[in-house]
């Protein structure tokens, strides 16, 4: 599986796809981090940055799994068996992470004050999420899964609009409630409710992924 | 390797590919695939690859290791042939010396350094027999694998696939152009009409898509090679992989 993962990310990096994701985040840290973050902004600034980074991390994902060919991923599934969208999704989230470890290290280097640790571990969390909810996204929206290249962009766009009407609306339970994670860590909130809301967060990534993998099963 | 009671269909309301298949395999069988264009051959055989599921009944006894290679390779891949290769090896759990062998056995040593996306199809096609090889497959899959192969390689895939069978792989082959005819204990299964099914050769032969190379009535005529011992046995299975009879007792061969 190791082996299939860096065949995959090599496929994807040496493809030069990688860079359309790269540059659409480096135009999001241009905009987030034109002026330095105030004291006291710092979990705010993190929990924007996850909130915002989705849609990046769902085109990283599905670029990195549609990047390879419908054959070659055939000749994938007989070497290691139905694992193979297991990687996709493991090659997936090590990019993304890759992605956010940039993002996180811009932001820190435009922070004016000294973070809490606290904070810190919050804002990591809750890119870890963002993340998964991206990847997730990504998958879903991957050519196995929806074979038209314009609807697929189009579901994909819908999607995170549709997390983001749903978590400002009345039931920010039916989906990942980043609205309630900016406005939480803006009003100091969120270290109080952490464990609660990333498990709620991670529930719907979660059930995503096993759709995906459900899917893939008669979608090869 | 046993298929009972398979059938398929795309999705839900589309007309079956294939229905009620029943198949059984035994170890180092040899088994052609034919039918016509459409029958659902590259189905059944993505079917016995494992890489599609069967809506109903069960694929049971199917081999560990599996090699499949496609119909067309997909060469538009950002490596060279033998980075390819090399991660292909590493995925597969093969020898990575394998890449080098498998390379000069198909003619294409010299080529290991090429970008796959510049490769001709007939080279791009050996890439994916190549990687099918790798790991010494129990189940090796091929869909059309003489399609653009030159003389020498097409003469020596027939080699190549009764090794795999000598060894207890079995080897499942689509083969539109016959180049498997006359292989030694060929087994057929012409796939239409929503069946598989096990025909005797000489069936196989008379599919008008599928003509056979020497018309039956053909005269024919007794051909006598002088050749090294050391290479004699070489000879002889390379032209029974063309369909040739050959005899060559030892004793002649002592001699």
């Amino acid at each position: 599986m190791i082996a299939l993962t860096r065949f995959r990310l090599a496929a994807y990096v040496r493809s030069h796809r990688a860079f359309q994701p790269l540059i659409g985040l480096l135009v999001l840290l241009a905009i987030l981090y034109g002026s330095p973050l105030p004291a006291g902004a710092e979990l705010g600034a993190m929990a924007d940055s996850a909130a915002i980074l989705i849609p990046v991390f769902a085109w990283a994902a599905r670029g990195l799994l549609d990047n390879e060919p419908d054959e070659q991923r055939m000749i994938a599934i007989t070497a290691v068996g139905r694992r193979e969208a297991v990687v996709g999704i493991g090659a997936a989230w090590i990019f993304n992470a890759g992605l956010a470890a940039i993002s996180f290290a811009v932001l820190t280097l435009r922070l004016s004050g000294r973070p809490e640790v606290a904070a810190v571990l919050a804002g990591v969390g809750l890119h870890v999420i963002a993340i998964t909810a991206g990847t997730t996204l990504g998958a879903l929206t991957s050519r196995p899964i929806v074979g038209s290249p314009a609807a697929s962009t189009l579901a994909l766009l819908l999607g995170y609009l549709a997390v983001l009407l749903l978590s400002l609306s009345g039931l920010p339970w039916l989906t990942v409630p980043l609205m309630m994670w900016m406005r939480e860590a803006h009003h100091g909130e969120l270290l109080a409710h952490f464990p609660a809301l990333a498990a709620w967060s991670l529930l719907w990534p979660l059930i995503g992924l096993a759709a995906y993998g459900g899917l893939r099963r008669t979608r090869p | 390797m046993r298929v009972s009671n398979l059938s398929f269909r795309y999705r839900r309301r589309a007309p079956w590919v294939l229905s009620n298949v029943d198949l059984a395999f035994a170890r180092g069988d040899v088994t052609e695939i034919v039918g016509r264009n459409g029958a659902g051959k590259s189905t059944l055989l993505r079917l016995l690859a494992g890489l599609l599921r069967p809506l109903d009944g069960t694929i049971s006894e199917r081999p560990d290791v599996v090699g499949y290679a496609p119909e067309r390779f997909p060469s538009g891949q950002p490596f060279t042939m033998a980075g390819y290769l090399r991660h292909m090896a590493r995925v597969r759990r093969a020898d990575p010396r394998e890449v080098e062998a498998w390379a000069e056995r198909l003619g294409m040593s010299d080529l290991l350094g090429h970008r796959l996306p510049d490769l001709s199809m007939g080279s791009a096609h050996k890439v994916g027999l190549a990687q099918a090889l790798l790991g010494d497959p129990g189940l090796l899959v091929l869909d059309e694998p003489f399609a653009g192969l030159d003389a020498t390689t097409r003469a020596e895939l027939p080699l190549i696939i009764a090794e795999v069978a000598e060894r207890g792989g079995l080897v499942i082959v689509s083969d539109h152009q016959g180049e498997l005819r006359g292989f030694p204990g060929l087994r057929r299964i012409e796939v239409g009409e929503t069946t598989a099914r096990e025909v005797a050769p000489e069936v196989a032969a008379a599919e008008p898509d599928a003509p056979p190379r020497t018309a039956p009535e053909e005269a024919v005529t007794i051909l006598e090679v002088v050749v090294a011992v050391s290479r004699a046995r070489e000879l002889a299975d390379r032209l029974r992989g063309e369909g040739h009879t050959v005899r060559m007792s030892e004793a002649e061969v002592a001699e």
